[in-house]
């Protein structure tokens, strides 16, 4: 696992796409911090993270688009499923890659923290709930897009089936019930950013997360027998 | 070793191989040939442990890879088709990602990414990235990728496409190299290639094994009768005349005339005998100088499109009989089985009747000498 996650890791710092995914989602967050927080003098950390889900949303199928679909378009899953490696070890080497990234451009939001620290006085508990679910959210995200994108070898319908499906989480819970446990949007900001951590929500996550790295092993080993 | 059990790969009604078998025993260097779309690809990938076959059983140095693929797989060192390569990895990056990948334990891993970019001469571009480098060096750095880490089998499908002749003789030389101790499979459409590396060929064609043979029998087997190519000079033009008097001959033909005033023929004869001998004489007689003389050699190629060519296509009609009757067959041969089990089932039952038939009469044998001895004793 540990040789696919260092490859994976090092694919995402020397090829524009790591630094396009944090850069788009911190300049994004940065404007909605001067409008909404900094320009009206709110001084509420967790409140910039009603916005972040969001845009995670959009930026996130930027990382997971290709964990997959690019090895299958060039001819690289060959070389990594002829080797010895597991399919389990594949897939969470690729999983923890990208969590790795989420995880840095989650760290860089402590910055709003700390500015907002120095005018006035926002609640660290809240803060680190927030962040806490702010992570379990996109990381149940990244299984659902990998998920997508070992489907597809095209990263471009990787990319957009991944809006598609985190759409469908977000607006379907409004057309009919059968999408009501997979409203996450819901589930983080009624529990994380109001500083509670509720196990409901942090267990319809983690099953999240574990329902779509499962679905991928099983997607991919079922491949095998009809490539 | 490699063996392939009754492999066969079927996509809904389609056969990318058929019920193959085949044996690669350590140390053999074994070509394998068919045209395109024939299943070359689709074995490799099947014996690596890509896909799974849908009937069948392959083992790679005994291992199953179906049950012990993490094990099979690590024997293997496998250069796809096409070369497909981390494009934003350098070649040094790359083949230690292959060797990572392949389990090299961290204290040997330097020496043996060492050792396969010095194979390969890549040393010069060790530090370039991988899409700078050309289709050759490309070829390079997936061999290196298949043989970091000594793995037992290699398996190179199309090793040498794309490279300039230097490269290729270079590549040839390191897959004779490997000879002694490894198994080699490789594909290739390239067949002087495979006839100067490869100690036996297999020929599969539409899914199917041709034939599994040395490329020498192969050439043998293949060839029909002997043909001869002779360079004459003949002023008279009387070359004709030794279709009279060697009734071998079947027919002589005009190759070329050539500037000398010489002549080419291509003699073909009615049989595989050696007829050199006759015609010299005969052309000594009618005052023909023979200048060359030359059997007709059958190569691979010939031999290689004797045999795959006029191969029945065969209609889904006919793939759905020849399925049905299989089917049919392996019916049979469970209710053979399935008769056989109960016939033995009965014949134990009966033995154990006579058997225990037999115990209680010896029982009884033995109470009557006891009351007998008894009796005898009151008296």
């Amino acid at each position: 696992m540990f040789a696919v996650y260092k490859k994976e890791l090092k694919t995402y710092v020397c090829t524009p796409i790591g630094y396009v995914f944090i850069g788009l989602f911190l300049l994004i967050l940065s404007l909605m911090f001067y409008v909404g927080i900094f320009s009206s003098q709110y001084i509420n950390f967790e409140y910039l993270f009603y916005d972040g889900t969001t845009i995670i949303l959009f930026t996130l199928p930027l990382l997971t688009m290709r964990l997959f679909s690019e090895e299958r378009k060039n001819g690289t899953d060959q070389l990594l499923f002829t080797s010895p490696r597991s399919i389990t070890s594949i897939v969470l080497g690729k999983f923890f890659a990208a969590v790795t990234i989420v995880l840095i451009a989650e760290l860089f939001t402590l910055m709003y923290f700390f500015i907002l620290n120095y005018f006035g006085n926002p609640s660290l508990p809240i803060a680190l709930t927030t962040l806490l679910g702010f992570f379990l959210f996109c990381i149940s995200g990244i299984a659902i897009g990998m998920f997508v994108s070992s489907i597809t070898e095209n990263q471009i319908i990787s990319a957009f089936a991944t809006i598609g499906v985190f759409l469908l989480m977000l607006f379907g819970p409004q057309l009919t019930n059968l999408f009501k446990p997979f409203y996450t949007v819901y589930f983080f900001q009624e529990s994380f950013l109001t500083g509670l951590v509720k196990l409901k929500s942090v267990i319809l996550f983690i099953a999240l997360t574990v329902l779509f790295i499962l679905l991928t092993i099983i997607g991919l080993q079922k491949r095998k027998s009809l490539k | 070793m490699i063996k392939v059990k009754n492999v066969t790969k079927k996509y809904d009604n389609f056969y990318a191989v058929r019920n193959i078998n085949f044996e690669i025993k350590d140390g053999e260097i074994v070509g394998f040939l068919g045209r395109n779309g024939a299943g070359k690809t689709t074995t490799m990938n099947l014996i690596t442990g890509f896909i799974e076959p849908t009937e069948g059983e392959i083992f790679v140095n005994g291992f199953n890879i179906d049950i012990k693929p993490k094990k099979a797989k690590a024997q293997i060192g496998y250069m796809p088709e096409g070369t497909p390569l981390y494009t934003d990895l350098t070649v040094r990056e790359f083949v230690n990602y292959m060797a990572e990948l392949k389990l090299v334990p961290k204290k040997e891993r330097r020496t043996a990414v060492d050792e396969a970019i010095k194979a390969t001469g890549l040393e010069k571009v060790q530090d370039n990235l991988t899409r700078n480098l050309s289709r050759g060096y490309k070829q390079r750095v997936s061999f290196a990728g298949a043989i970091v880490g000594n793995p037992k089998i290699l398996i190179l499908d199309e090793p040498t496409v794309g490279l300039d002749p230097k490269q290729v003789i270079e590549i040839r030389e390191l897959i004779k190299s490997f000879r002694k101790d490894h198994t080699v499979l490789i594909s290739s459409h390239i067949l002087s290639e495979i006839s100067q590396l490869c100690e036996r060929v297999i020929i599969i064609d539409k899914g199917e094994i041709v034939a599994v043979d040395t490329p020498s029998n192969l050439e043998s087997k293949t060839s029909g009768n002997l043909c001869l190519d002779i360079v004459v000079d003949d002023l008279n033009n009387s070359i004709m005349t030794l279709k009279d008097n060697i009734e071998e001959i079947e027919e002589i033909k005009l190759l070329e005339t050539k500037e000398d005033s010489t002549k080419e023929y291509i003699i073909t004869t009615s049989s595989t005998n050696d007829i050199r001998k006759k015609i010299f004489a005969e052309c000594s007689k009618a005052e023909i100088s023979i200048l060359e003389m030359k059997k007709y050699e059958n190569s691979l190629e010939d031999a290689f499109i004797k045999l795959v060519e006029d191969r029945p296509e065969y209609s889904q009609k006919e793939v759905n009989k020849m399925q049905y009757e299989k089917e049919i067959e392996e019916i049979r041969a469970e209710m053979d089985n399935k008769r056989l089990e109960k016939e033995n089932r009965k014949q134990a039952i009966k033995e154990e009747k006579a058997r225990k038939k037999a115990e209680k009469e010896a029982k009884k044998d033995a109470k009557k000498s006891e009351e007998n001895n008894e009796e005898g004793g009151n008296k």
